[in-house]
């Protein structure tokens, strides 16, 4: 083909403008961005929370980066895997972000035998923060490189059962508890507590995670005559259907959500019946927090699930993760970002987060109730 | 006191036990006329259910008349499936079957997750609530109407069966399909009334009974193994042994768990089926041959 | 029949199992073939009742929970060495399949399915409400990796681990080979294709089938053990239907009543999980669509599709 000379040095000039236009979007993203692995259940048993906590995660991570990022530039960018609720897929998972995808670190579960599985893998290989579980192996047996946000049950509990012991007025209580981890630990240590304030425990029973209706449960523990119904149900659609039938059944106590709960879901779904129960949370709304108010607006813009303290827990995890690898200037020197992470305090979602030795997290909680529908605060718990 | 307990848990075992009936007539019906065990029942239970909640929420159409939306939508849903995936394969063996429905059930669950959303929704029926203290005993009105409803809707099933035409047809093909077909009874329309109809009844189940908890697309799951437990204990394709087989598992279950344990209230259900069927293996009642 | 006679294809399909790790690059790809290798034995034994015998077992997941918390138990609570463990994991599950086999087996269809469900149902619900015996929900954390008694090096995970694992896949696989072109094995048939008329030949049906079943309920235990040994931590969630339907498509999939079928089964539902791991919602939608196409289409599963086999179609069959 024979092209004329103009046409020729035409043609030239486009290739070199767009080789210089390339060269110059080639350097300006010339910082790769820090990808953080976020391992969550997305189907089976957890899902809405696990999708709650990544709408959070990613929220958190368009807030960092709409203010110019970590580390000079970089973008958070966020990699969603399914840990399908289960432990060898949580592991497939994570070896998949660490080995194939290269992430440089994770931020993940909800569930604590898949944390308790995981950690194995990351032992020695990448920095973990881990979400919400509670069982207390996992930081207990866990390494130098792994971090857990949430309170452990004990940590939660003293001032709420301090809170329920003086200002409840209850002779006695009955503990309903789901059958896993979170549930046996709230029924021995709110059972051991309450007792030892002189608020007798007539009973405690516990229904299974896939249990769908509770009213055989309900009624035995009604006919218990206590004052009290302590409830401990981590699924919200277990809650909700928990909280409904304990009315219907025509029980006219008390009824105590136990801690890290309520959420807008649960209330929606519970309606009138959750009122005036009394809680404790980590994340509330109506005491002032400059990044939780910003990081609402954000969620809203994006999502149409209410904020709730499963996403704000994945919120803060990214923002301490984030935060220490751009104080520590890294984001895969492991052994520096776990020096920051444990000798600073961190402004989150959650208020001021630090972490112990051993990976520890502790965050501020309140004694929360449901009024008119809404969660409300009434006191500080710690 | 413990006349209280008693009661009310034997009201909450009949209501439970009337629910597992109504959910299983549909399947112990499909096997009876079809020999299908249709493991996708269970999804029609979770479409009755979400449809209705659908209707009150984008159709703004009051709870009842939803029900009644929800299952005639799903009873032509189940006739669809019949004709595309039953139909074709009727000669198959009956493993293949029992494989196809297993797909069609994960089918519909999965793709009910991935169209509703995983997440938990609440079927605002006005009758939830709001109990009846009938002595010691509370029962919400929308448990009196599972109980009332599911006691009418399975007598009129009964007597459609046994006193109407195709109700004869019916049981014509479930005693002998050749038979049935060398006398002039045109099968193919026999099985779609007998789909129509079993998915129709688990549509009215979910309906029922999705407001007395929250559901989710993966409930289908729950109300199959239910519905199987309760036909196979009280023999496939008898409507008399799945009567039985429910309020026994009901009333089992409620007085067991108070009882003995609350914590091993399913394994004291399972427990039960497993005796029975150890004692009596084609069930409580063996269906006519 | 002829004794170990090993045909040119199995013994290229061995030489290229053995020789796949060394392809496999990375942590990453090391454990995918761990988790193929384990599927494919929880597959196999299953396709012992489901393809050998004819009946489908609901309660299976139940034998590999029983392995694993057998071997796990006396592992971190008794400090017994791994071998002692994955002995206990074959007896126990062995045991169990003996006795919910013996009550169970003169029932077939539904009602065995429900029974061998019901079985499962009570063992998972034992499991997570003993909290004493079991540590219930809370499971059993720190299993110990396998030692080698004698030179004394642990099989963490990877390469090493595959090369265990496939140890007990081929001497499963072989079992089974030879398990079914035995006399056993040609009563194995003739009761799933005709059990009246077997016994008339004078097979006694109940004792083939308790056969068959309890050699499958080892052989899950001992893929549980294995599992408990790999993962390190085990729930009571081991022995509920989660693990069931997963098994149930493999085995249809692959090619029931076979030995490669299982594995190729295994290889499927693994490739897959990963290729689709962004939604699992969509991976379940993939597979039930998979699996009614496969029952539908290939009744004999992927496995008849090699050419191969569709030759000796009828004579593998015969001797499988």
């Amino acid at each position: 083909m024979i092209i004329s000379r103009t046409r020729r040095s035409l043609l030239a000039a486009a290739v070199l403008l767009g080789a210089a236009t390339g060269a110059t979007q080639v350097l300006a993203q010339a910082k790769p961005p820090v990808r953080i692995g976020a391992i969550l259940p997305l189907s089976g048993a957890g899902t809405f929370e696990g999708q709650l906590g990544l709408e959070g995660m990613q929220a958190a991570a368009n807030i960092i980066n709409a203010k110019g990022g970590i580390l000079g530039g970089r973008k958070i960018e966020i990699v969603s895997y399914d840990d399908k609720s289960s432990p060898d897929e949580g592991v497939s998972a994570a070896r998949r972000a660490i080995e194939q995808d290269k992430v440089d670190a994770l931020v993940a579960n909800m569930f604590s035998p898949i944390a308790l599985a995981m950690k194995e893998v990351t032992r020695g290989k990448i920095l973990h923060m881990v979400l919400a579980p509670q069982h207390p192996k996992v930081t207990e047996e866990g390494h130098k490189w792994l971090f857990r946000l949430n309170e452990t049950t004990v940590m939660r509990g003293g001032n709420f059962s301090k809170f329920i012991c003086t200002n409840m007025n209850l002779k006695s209580v009955a503990i309903l508890a789901i059958n896993d981890d979170y549930g046996r630990a709230e029924a021995g240590n709110y059972g051991k507590w309450l007792a030892e304030c002189g608020v007798a425990v007539k009973g405690t029973e516990f229904f299974q995670g896939t249990d769908t209706d509770f009213n055989i449960q309900l009624t035995k523990i009604r006919g218990m005559q206590a004052d009290g119904i302590y409830v401990a149900a981590s699924a919200t659609s277990q809650g909700a259907t928990i909280y409904r039938q304990i009315k219907q059944l025509g029980y006219r106590g008390t009824v105590i959500a136990s801690g890290g709960n309520m959420n807008p879901k649960l209330i929606e779904l519970s309606g009138a019946s959750i009122e005036g129960v009394y809680s404790v949370s980590p994340y509330v709304e109506d005491v002032p927090n400059p990044i939780a108010a910003a990081w609402r607006v954000e969620y809203a813009k994006n999502y149409k699930n209410a904020t709730s303290f499963v996403a704000s827990l994945a919120a803060a995890g990214l923002e301490v993760t984030a935060a220490a690898m751009d104080k520590a200037g890294t984001s895969t020197d492991y052994d520096k970002i776990a020096e920051a992470i444990r000798g600073n305090t961190w402004n989150t979602v959650l208020g001021d987060t630090k972490f112990d030795n051993i990976g520890q997290g502790f965050i501020a909680s309140y004694i929360v109730q449901v009024k008119d529908g809404k969660i409300v605060t009434t006191s500080k718990a710690n | 006191m413990f006349w209280d307990i008693f009661l009310q848990q034997v009201a909450n075992g009949l209501v439970n036990g009337m629910g597992y009936v109504l959910i299983a007539v549909g399947l112990t019906l499909v096997f009876g006329v079809l020999r299908i065990v249709n493991f996708a029942h269970g999804e029609f239970y979770m479409l009755g259910a979400f449809v209705t909640f659908f209707a009150i929420k984008l159709l703004g159409v009051p709870y009842l008349a939803a029900v009644l939306l929800a299952t005639i939508a799903v009873a032509g849903m189940g006739v669809l499936a019949n004709q595309v995936l039953f139909k074709p394969l009727r000669r198959e063996h009956e493993f293949t079957i029992l494989m196809v429905s297993l797909g069609l059930s994960l089918l519909l669950a999965n793709g009910g997750e991935i169209v509703f959303g995983a997440d938990p929704k609440y079927i605002p029926s006005p009758f939830a609530d709001e109990a009846v203290e009938l002595g010691p005993v509370f029962l919400t009105w929308q448990r009196i109407i599972v109980l009332v409803a599911a006691a009418i809707l399975i007598g009129l099933v009964y007597l459609f069966i046994r006193f109407t035409t195709m109700g004869k047809m019916m049981q014509a093909t479930a005693q002998n399909r050749d038979g049935a077909a060398l006398s002039g009874v045109n099968i193919d329309w026999v099985h779609t009334y007998t789909f129509a109809l079993a998915c129709g009844l688990a549509a009215v189940s979910g309906a029922l009974l999705g407001p007395t908890a929250v559901i989710f697309p993966t409930i289908g799951e729950w109300a199959v193994l239910k519905a199987f437990i309760v036909v196979v204990m009280g023999g496939l394709g008898s409507m008399g042994g799945a009567v039985a087989g429910g309020l026994l598992l009901g009333i089992a279950e409620a007085l067991g768990a108070n009882y003995i344990s609350i914590a091993f209230k399913d394994a004291i259900g399972y427990g039960i089926v497993v005796a029975v069927l150890l004692w009596r293996p084609a069930g409580l009642f063996v269906a006519r041959k | 029949m002829t004794g170990l006679r090993i045909p040119g294809a199995a013994a290229l399909g061995i030489a290229l199992l053995l020789a796949l790790p060394l392809a496999a690059v990375g942590d990453y790809f090391q454990h995918l073939l761990v988790l193929w290798l384990l599927f494919a034995l929880m597959a196999l034994s299953l396709n012992i009742i489901v393809g050998y015998l004819g009946e489908l077992s609901f309660g299976h997941a139940a034998f590999f929970g029983l392995g694993a918390y057998a071997s796990a138990m006396l592992t971190v609570h008794a400090g017994l060495p791994f071998w002692f463990g994955l002995l206990a994991s074959a007896v126990v599950a062995g045991f169990f399949g003996l006795v919910i086999g013996y009550v169970s087996l003169r029932i077939k269809g539904p009602q065995f399915a429900i029974l061998t469900l019901g079985f499962g149902a009570i063992l998972h619900s034992v499991f997570i409400n003993w909290i004493d015996f079991t540590n219930g929900p809370l499971g059993i954390t720190k299993i110990p990796p396998p030692r080698i008694p004698l030179l004394g090096f642990e099989i963490r995970d990877g390469v090493p681990f595959y090369y265990l694992v496939l140890f007990f896949l081929l001497l499963s696989a072989y079992l089974c080979r030879a398990l079914m072109r035995s006399r056993t094995g040609r009563a194995f048939i003739a009761v799933r294709e005709n059990d009246v008329l077997a016994t008339s030949l004078g097979i006694d049906v109940f004792r083939t089938k308790l056969l068959g079943f309890v050699v499958a309920t080892m052989m899950v235990g001992v893929a549980g053990c294995l599992y408990a040994h790999y993962i390190k931590v085990i729930t009571p969630g081991l022995f509920t239907l989660h693990y069931m339907a997963p098994m149930i498509i493999m085995v249809i999939v692959g090619g029931k009543g076979t030995v490669t079928g299982p594995i190729v089964g295994a290889l499927v539902y693994v490739v897959l999980l990963e290729v689709l791991r962004a939604s699992g919602s969509m991976r379940m939608l993939v597979f039930s669509v998979l699996l009614t196409l496969s029952v539908i289409f290939l009744p004999g599963g992927l496995v008849s599709l090699l050419p191969k086999w569709r030759g000796q179609g009828g004579r593998e069959k015969a001797n499988d």
